[in-house]
């Protein structure tokens, strides 16, 4: 009982001084002589637990309803609007964040560093598109993306990119994945929301530079369909793996194609694949061998791919703020560069021995060495395996959407007959009943 | 033919307005953009001038001028311009009442704040409307994009092609062709991505353990000889590592004069030089400044003001012939250090961004406060001699260059002196030598802790020590010269004196030595010559002229700077031997600094740039030469 008085009383004894403290100015307020009166201060409120919950929700939501319109309705118009609404929600109103593409960070630095815990909408954020990407395909960048929205928007005039120049491109999105992970990792960066293109534009203000990016994103985006998707985004890459093993995923006809090549050129992200011919029997011979050695060359370029990223280090580094540091000191020191930074000055005011700052830097670029060893090797990974993946000869008799390309706008289902009748039996269904 | 819908034509003629709008927007957004950050010079230059302005306290006959001269319609405040317009009338009655001056006074410094808050306000004004701008702009943009994109879709949704899919044959080689290119793309990515891998691989790197080993956060031995980087050059021996220094030169005819350029404000400190710079520092009751001139052309790089003196109850005497900027600066040739009569200490880096200042208090010094800085590695050693011995407010401090903190404060037991510190290398340690009454002390300048000392000193000490030939040199103003061994330990007065003179001394200027002979000036113009091994005497000279210059030495020569800036050229030897007189033709009570080919001579209202003959030829020629190229590009 005694001990319960002890903790009541000093609860309320620092409860009292918090009072004081926040009754008490930290600097005197400056006296005018004008008779200007000084505002009293206001503090925003911060944005309150509730809304983030409501976020997951919509979220939530938006995923289910997507996946019902992509596979069931199978409507283009209600797909569309769902995409305006989340562009809206997702993008202008919460101001492109959080999104499940930056989420990717988080999670990796809460892995790395023990003190970093994630929020638990983050974590919502990041699990509930791969879930739904697992079992109905890519629902999520169908409707509910707002950068995936707002790119759907501007494609206007769509001009097929040749595949070739797609598989070639689309090898960034992976490198950009890699390097976000070990930026993420190592404390250094958030680097995919740093150079989020269109936060700009949700945000109606931002960096010069990433504004200028984005609108070329846009312009592109006009007559290439959803280039940052394509080729850059890193979630994109993870949720292509998923929706691999999609348990349900989009078709073009309702049922059975009947190969009428209607809806061959509807796709402007070119995910519609034909139906293959028969190669030539000297070219299965070839290929066999080119097979075999690309698996052999696979651990090589895994090596050569570490190697490099290891040996980058001292590069890559350069995203810590602490070896950004230490570098510019000892070029002070050198007298390599004239003046300082406030970076500099801040470091110096502190009284810390530079050698120390040097000891961490090091140990950072050490840190990224070693994480080069794992960038790298993913690299030359996706490398090696897109490589033989274009070796390996695909069986398709009907035209498919592509289960990694796919991003299940609905373009498509329009421009297949059979969906038409679908739609036809529908209707009379509906009138009869 | 196609059917269109009726509709289309609306949709289109929707997209094109949404388009012209967009372009009309985004253009105005860009426009106001580059308009918002193009600086408006002319009236931040006014800005600035007016906060310089109020920082100066004008004297009567300037406030007078002032209200007299003023136009009342300019005044913003209609009541500020009244008040102004019945001072006006009744100053005419009494231009030398008090009262009225005192009113004046006060009604300058508001009206200076007025304008100062109107252009301020002028500027945020402008940037809060250009915001506001932006932001609608935003707004209005998105807006007309999306009826841009709904003309565009609904055009496009009424006017939509049946697909009509081409005859295609069977082929079966294009598959194979089209994964072989996708290969020949990834394998194209690979080797960009490798050789852009390559290219950061081999890119210049910093290593931090070479950078350990070398501790290099301050100038080597080799750069600060290169240099003129304190009091007396390096060591502040006196001594110029360049013996191609001019001999002949003539300030009125401009014959050897490189460039002079006056300084803005006085000082006695004498230049610092380091690689293609010049450092001085002056000062008046209003303003502390360093100066950074261009060492080729003379042109005033930048100034910085250090921080603005005390005033009414702090109001400093400070002795006119000592000024604000007596001590000389110090520069390790990442940033230059300056310190004032009135205990304020400022660095500033090679571009003029200012780092720090601190303020010491201001020193209980009879003469004012005069001792130079000096420099080990990072640290900026202050002598700040104050006061009687026992009053023990005096103490050496040692600030860290690039924070200003303290790194080391060691209190003092002596009186209030104006000789500089010199930090030397004796043996295979620094020793940091200091003199003042009565004592000679070493300390080691990384620490601070003393080394040894000796009691051998009175009076107000001025002259500063040199280290020559093994024996640290002191003198007692008027009096005595004294060499000490500087290997010893504690009070070393019995024990380490290796001999002294009671013949006469300098009262002001520090002894210059080449290891055999040292030389010593009076003020009243006696030059003595004396053997460093044993004190002999070999020679004195009455030169009938007056000096506050320390003499220097570059080779085989004295340079000795009289007050009424000749140099008088003197051969360093065992004879006394007159070589050469220049005149510069305005008076000087600095010391001169030396680099290669070059003089730096510091005049009571000019810094000179003395540079030798041939040189300056070659120069001329080079620059003759260009013009000629030039002409002839042009023709």
């Amino acid at each position: 009982m005694i001990r319960f008085g002890h903790i009541i009383f000093g609860v309320a004894f620092l409860l009292s001084l918090c009072t004081a403290v926040s009754a008490s100015e930290r600097f005197p307020p400056p006296e005018f002589e004008s008779g200007y009166e000084q505002p009293s201060p206001t503090t925003p409120h911060p944005r309150q637990d509730i809304y983030e919950y409501i976020d997951a929700a919509v979220l939530l939501a938006g995923l289910s309803l997507s996946s019902y319109l992509v596979l069931r309705n199978r409507s283009r118009r209600a797909i569309f609007i769902l995409m305006v609404f989340s562009l809206l929600y997702f993008g202008f109103w919460r101001k492109g964040c959080v999104c499940p593409i930056g989420a990717i960070q988080n999670i990796v630095l809460s892995v790395f560093d023990r003190d970093y815990v994630v929020p638990i909408v983050v974590g919502v954020f990041f699990v509930l598109p791969l879930v739904f990407t697992l079992f109905f395909g890519r629902v999520f960048c169908a409707g509910v993306c707002p950068l995936g929205a707002m790119q759907d928007l501007v494609l206007l005039r769509p001009v097929p990119v040749p595949r070739w120049a797609e598989s070639g491109l689309r090898l960034f999105a992976y490198v950009y994945l890699g390097a976000a992970v070990l930026f993420a990792a190592t404390g250094s960066a958030f680097v995919i929301c740093r150079y989020d293109p269109f936060v700009s534009f949700f945000r109606l203000s931002g960096n010069l530079n990433v504004l200028i990016l984005g609108a070329c994103f846009l312009v592109v985006g006009v007559f290439i369909g959803r280039p940052y998707c394509r080729f850059v985004c890193p979630y994109g890459v993870i949720l292509r793996q998923m929706s691999r093993l999609s348990k349900w995923r989009v078709t073009i006809a309702p049922d059975e194609c009947v190969q009428c090549r209607l809806c061959e050129d509807s796709c402007p992200f070119g995910a519609i694949k034909e139906p293959t011919t028969d190669w030539p029997v000297h070219e299965y011979d070839r290929s066999k061998k080119r097979l075999a050695f690309l698996i052999l060359l696979l651990p090589v370029l895994m090596l050569l791919g570490g190697w490099m990223g290891s040996g980058v280090r001292m590069v890559t580094a350069r995203m810590h703020e602490t070896v950004r540091l230490a570098e510019r000191v000892y070029l002070e020191d050198e007298g390599k560069v004239e003046g300082t930074t406030d970076a500099s000055l801040a470091f110096r005011a502190t009284g810390k021995e530079v050698k120390e700052l040097y000891e961490e830097a090091s140990n950072i670029r050490a840190e990224f060495g070693l994480g080069g060893w794992f960038f790298g090797g993913f690299v030359g990974l996706v490398i090696g395996l897109k490589l033989i993946g274009l070796s390996v000869r695909r069986q398709r008799k009907d035209y498919e959407a592509d289960r990694a390309s796919c991003v299940a706008c609905g373009r498509c289902f329009e421009y297949c007959p059979k969906e038409h009748a679908r739609l036809k039996k529908a209707k009379e269904m509906i009138g009869k009943s | 033919m196609e059917a269109t819908n009726p509709w289309y034509k609306s949709a289109v003629a929707t997209a094109i307005v949404g388009a012209v709008f967009s372009v009309i927007i985004l253009t105005l957004i860009v426009l106001n953009y580059v308009q918002a950050k193009i600086p408006e010079p002319k009236r931040e230059i006014e800005l600035e001038n007016l906060k310089i302005e109020i920082q100066d306290q004008p004297d009567d006959e300037q406030l007078l001028l002032w209200i007299r001269e003023l136009d009342l319609q300019s005044v913003s405040d209609p009541n500020r311009a009244e008040e102004l317009e019945t001072l006006k009338i009744e100053i005419r009655a009494g231009p030398d009442d008090e009262q009225l001056l005192s009113r004046i006074r006060q009604l300058d410094l508001q009206v200076k704040q007025d304008e100062i808050r109107r252009l301020d306000l002028q500027f945020r004004q402008d940037k809060i409307r250009r915001r506001d701008f932006s932001r609608k702009g935003s707004y209005l943009l998105l807006g007309s994009v999306v009826v841009l994109l709904i003309g565009v879709k609904l055009a496009d949704a009424f006017r939509k092609k049946t697909p009509s899919p081409q005859l295609r044959g069977a082929e079966p080689y294009e598959q194979v062709r089209e994964a072989m290119r996708a290969r020949w793309a990834v394998t194209a990515g690979l080797a960009i991505l490798g050789a852009g891998v390559l290219f950061l691989i081999t890119g210049p790197r910093i290593d931090f353990t070479q950078a350990d080993a070398a501790s290099t956060s301050y100038p080597s031995t080799e750069q600060i000889n290169k240099n003129w980087p304190c009091f007396r050059g390096p060591g502040g021996l006196g001594i110029s590592a360049n013996t191609n220094v001019p001999t002949n030169w003539n300030g009125k005819t401009g014959e050897g004069i490189l460039w002079k350029t006056k300084v803005p404000l006085s000082g006695f400190g004498s230049p610092v030089i380091w690689g293609d710079r010049v450092f001085l520092s002056g000062g008046d009751k209003n303003k502390l400044q360093v100066y950074c001139l261009d060492a080729l052309s003379g042109r005033l790089l930048w100034t910085g003001d250090v921080a603005v003196p005390p005033r009414g109850d702090e109001e400093l005497d400070v002795m006119e012939d000592t000024g604000f900027a007596a001590p000389t600066m110090v520069t390790d040739g990442r940033r230059v250090y300056a310190i004032f009569v009135t205990g304020d200490v400022g660095c500033f880096d090679f571009g003029g961004k200012k780092v720090w200042t601190r303020n010491l208090g201001i020193p209980d010094s009879a003469y004012g406060y005069a001792s130079s800085l000096a420099m080990y590695r990072n640290l900026l050693l202050i002598q700040y001699d104050q006061g009687l011995a026992e009053d023990q407010m005096s103490k050496l401090i040692a600030l860290d260059g690039f924070s200003g903190q303290t790194v080391w404060e060691t209190k003092r037991p002596v009186s209030n002196s104006w000789s500089s510190p010199i930090v030397t290398k004796i043996g295979s340690q620094f020793q940091l030598l200091t003199c003042s009454d009565p004592w000679v002390i070493a300390y080691d300048p990384a620490k601070g802790t003393e080394l040894w000392r000796a009691k051998c000193l009175a009076g107000d000490i001025a002259p500063s020590l040199i280290y020559a030939n093994g024996l640290v040199f002191a003198i007692e103003p008027y009096s005595k010269l004294i060499a000490v061994r500087p290997d010893g330990r504690g009070d070393v007065t019995e024990t380490h004196i290796a001999w002294s003179l009671d013949e006469g001394a300098p009262d002001i200027c520090s002894p210059v030595s080449d290891g055999e002979l040292i030389f010593l000036l009076t003020t009243e113009g006696l030059l003595m010559c004396y053997k460093v091994a044993d004190g002999t005497k070999l020679w004195e000279k009455e030169l009938e002229e007056y000096f506050f210059a320390s003499p220097s030495l570059a080779g085989d020569k004295l340079y000795l700077l009289t007050e009424e800036g000749v140099m008088l050229i003197v051969q360093a030897g065992p004879e006394y031997k007159e070589l050469a007189r220049c005149e510069l033709g305005e008076e000087c009570r600095a010391s001169p600094a030396f680099a290669d080919g070059r003089i730096y001579i510091r005049g009571l209202e000019n810094l000179y740039c003395i540079e030798k003959k041939q040189r300056s030829e070659i120069r001329s020629q080079i620059i003759c030469s260009l013009s000629s190229v030039r002409d002839t590009d042009k023709d």
